[in-house]
């Protein structure tokens, strides 16, 4: 599979007593602690306003926890020079964040940005073997014929794939990624989940947050719920039945 | 909407306060004089005569004038636009850091606080008469505009969409380039010919303080009483403005159909 390092099974991401807050205002994360494992999905669930996207921000470094620790691979969150994030962390906004008036691949191309000189990127010189794997990645995802194509006129379930396809040009050991399906019909939910599943089948840790319990419970290897900034739950999906799920949630 | 009695009573209250603060200042600048305003009206009586039938004969010489005052106004875009473009960048917390962004945004305040004319007579004293001193004038105000423009434009992109590129890990100037300038190019092209448009009305005064264009005649023929060869200046003017302020919204529209909002705040 194109765009995905093969990484041995085995814990990929720790998160070790993460705290957050803003200011004096109350804590939104308490002490969160958990593990995400290489070729696992780990869904996360839980009311909204329950500090679901502060993780995923935290865990890709755009925001600064309080305290605790975050490792991938065993090695500390990297934050470079000026500023740049980890690539190893692939993340993918609710809405996507896809540039819209740009063409399918032309975003997927931002995804191997990290690893394509400054100053040739700038000037627009995209190495071949990038392009030729983005291209592959695209096909694999089934979009292959929509390389050319400007975000703006794709479908939703289309545009996933886009994000998909540009996280993985990362050559991401983790993919996070907040509300993932949650703007799809079923059916096109399921596509994607089913999707994301082969993504994280290769070798991906996958850690995303989601509402649709039947979906987690169904493709989910792992599943946390976060209830008032902590872990409430943590359990193989398969163990886990929906009445507990629900518990868990509510309190 | 409701409007009850209790939320139009201020408004007219409001209104009747202004027009008495409006009356004070008017009778301050010595405006109220029934005598002075007669006699204005009959200044203007006789004036509007010798207006009319403008002068022909100063055509070619009010045209070949607006020409370059169109070519002075499109230089000033030009080259403000080469300025304001990497200090707009520059002035983004995102980009370049919030000290420097706010030292970035300061400096685009200042040369926006000198009006275009202002600049003109500094450019006049440095590189002497002429339209290279309006050009250099005009670029100096359109960059601290479209600075602004550009730097609000930058501000109000969808901030997942520069969290998502932040996140693969990349550059400063690669986030720029990949993720700011492709989201706002459209607002940023429509902007810029929106102060061309603004730059063509304003080249045409340029010429009374020596930097080129008509702007010059205009202010002769003003002080020499030709008040025909005026009319005739004035109608270039007009036609010249008209003609490029519909050919240029029309352009901006197109760009506007997909840019975002911003691109029509100024």
């Amino acid at each position: 599979m194109p765009g995905v390092a093969r990484v041995a099974p085995g814990v990929a991401v720790s998160v070790r007593d993460l705290w957050f807050s803003y200011r004096d205002a109350a804590p939104i994360l308490r002490g969160v602690t958990f593990d995400a494992r290489a070729g696992e999905m780990t869904v996360i669930l839980g009311e909204s306003g329950g500090g679901k996207t502060t993780l995923l921000r935290i865990l890709k470094g755009l925001v600064m926890p309080l305290r605790g620790e975050i490792e991938i691979l065993s090695s500390p969150l990297k934050r470079g020079l000026m500023g740049r994030l980890d690539p190893r962390v692939a993340y993918i906004p609710q809405q996507l964040g896809l540039i819209r008036s740009q063409s399918v691949v032309t975003n997927v191309l931002t995804g191997a940005l990290a690893r394509t000189g400054t100053l040739r990127s700038l000037l627009g010189l995209m190495p071949v073997e990038h392009t030729e794997e983005a291209e592959a990645i695209l096909h694999m995802l089934g979009i292959g014929e929509k390389a050319a194509l400007p975000v703006q006129t794709l479908s939703g379930g289309e545009r996933q794939r886009v994000a998909i396809a540009r996280s993985l040009m990362q050559h991401p050991t983790v993919i996070l990624a907040d509300e993932f399906v949650s703007q799809l019909d079923i059916v096109t939910s399921r596509e994607i989940m089913s999707l994301a599943r082969d993504v994280a089948d290769r070798g991906v840790a996958l850690v995303m947050t989601t509402h649709e319990l039947d979906l987690a419970r169904e493709f989910a290897d792992r599943v946390i719920v976060l209830r008032d900034g902590a872990v409430a739950l943590d359990s193989p999906a398969r163990e886990v039945d929906e009445a507990a799920l629900v518990k868990a949630i509510r309190g | 909407m409701n409007l009850r009695p209790s939320t139009v009573r201020p408004g007219k209250m409001a209104m009747l306060g202004v027009s008495g603060v409006l009356l004070a200042v008017l009778w301050h600048l010595g405006l109220a004089d029934g005598p002075l305003l007669a006699r204005g009206a009959r200044n203007i009586g006789i004036f509007a005569q010798d207006l009319v039938p403008p002068d022909a004969s100063v055509l070619p010489t009010v045209a070949g004038a607006m020409v370059e005052t169109v070519e002075i106004a499109f230089a000033g875009t030009m080259l403000g636009f080469v300025g304001a473009l990497p200090l707009a960048l520059a002035a983004n917390d995102t980009v370049s850091g919030r000290t420097a962004a706010g030292a970035v945004r300061m400096f685009l305040a200042l040369v926006r606080t000198i009006p275009a004319l202002l600049w003109a007579i500094v450019f006049v004293v440095a590189v002497g008469l002429g339209a290279g001193a309006g050009v250099l004038g005009l670029a100096m105000y359109s960059m601290g505009y479209m600075g602004k423009m550009f730097a609000d434009a930058f501000d109000d992109i969808d901030p997942e969409v520069v969290e998502a590129v932040r996140g693969v890990g990349v550059g400063r100037l690669q986030l720029a380039r990949f993720a700011i300038l492709p989201e706002t190019a459209n607002a940023v092209l429509a902007q810029t010919l929106f102060v061309f448009e603004y730059n063509v009305r304003a080249s045409s005064i340029l010429g009374f303080v020596g930097a080129g264009g008509i702007g010059f005649y205009l202010l002769g023929y003003v002080q020499s009483l030709q008040y025909d060869a005026l009319m005739m200046a004035i109608l270039v003017t007009f036609a010249a403005v008209v003609v490029i302020d519909q050919a240029s919204m029309r352009i901006r529209r197109r760009f506007l159909s997909v840019a975002s909002h911003t691109a029509t705040r100024s």
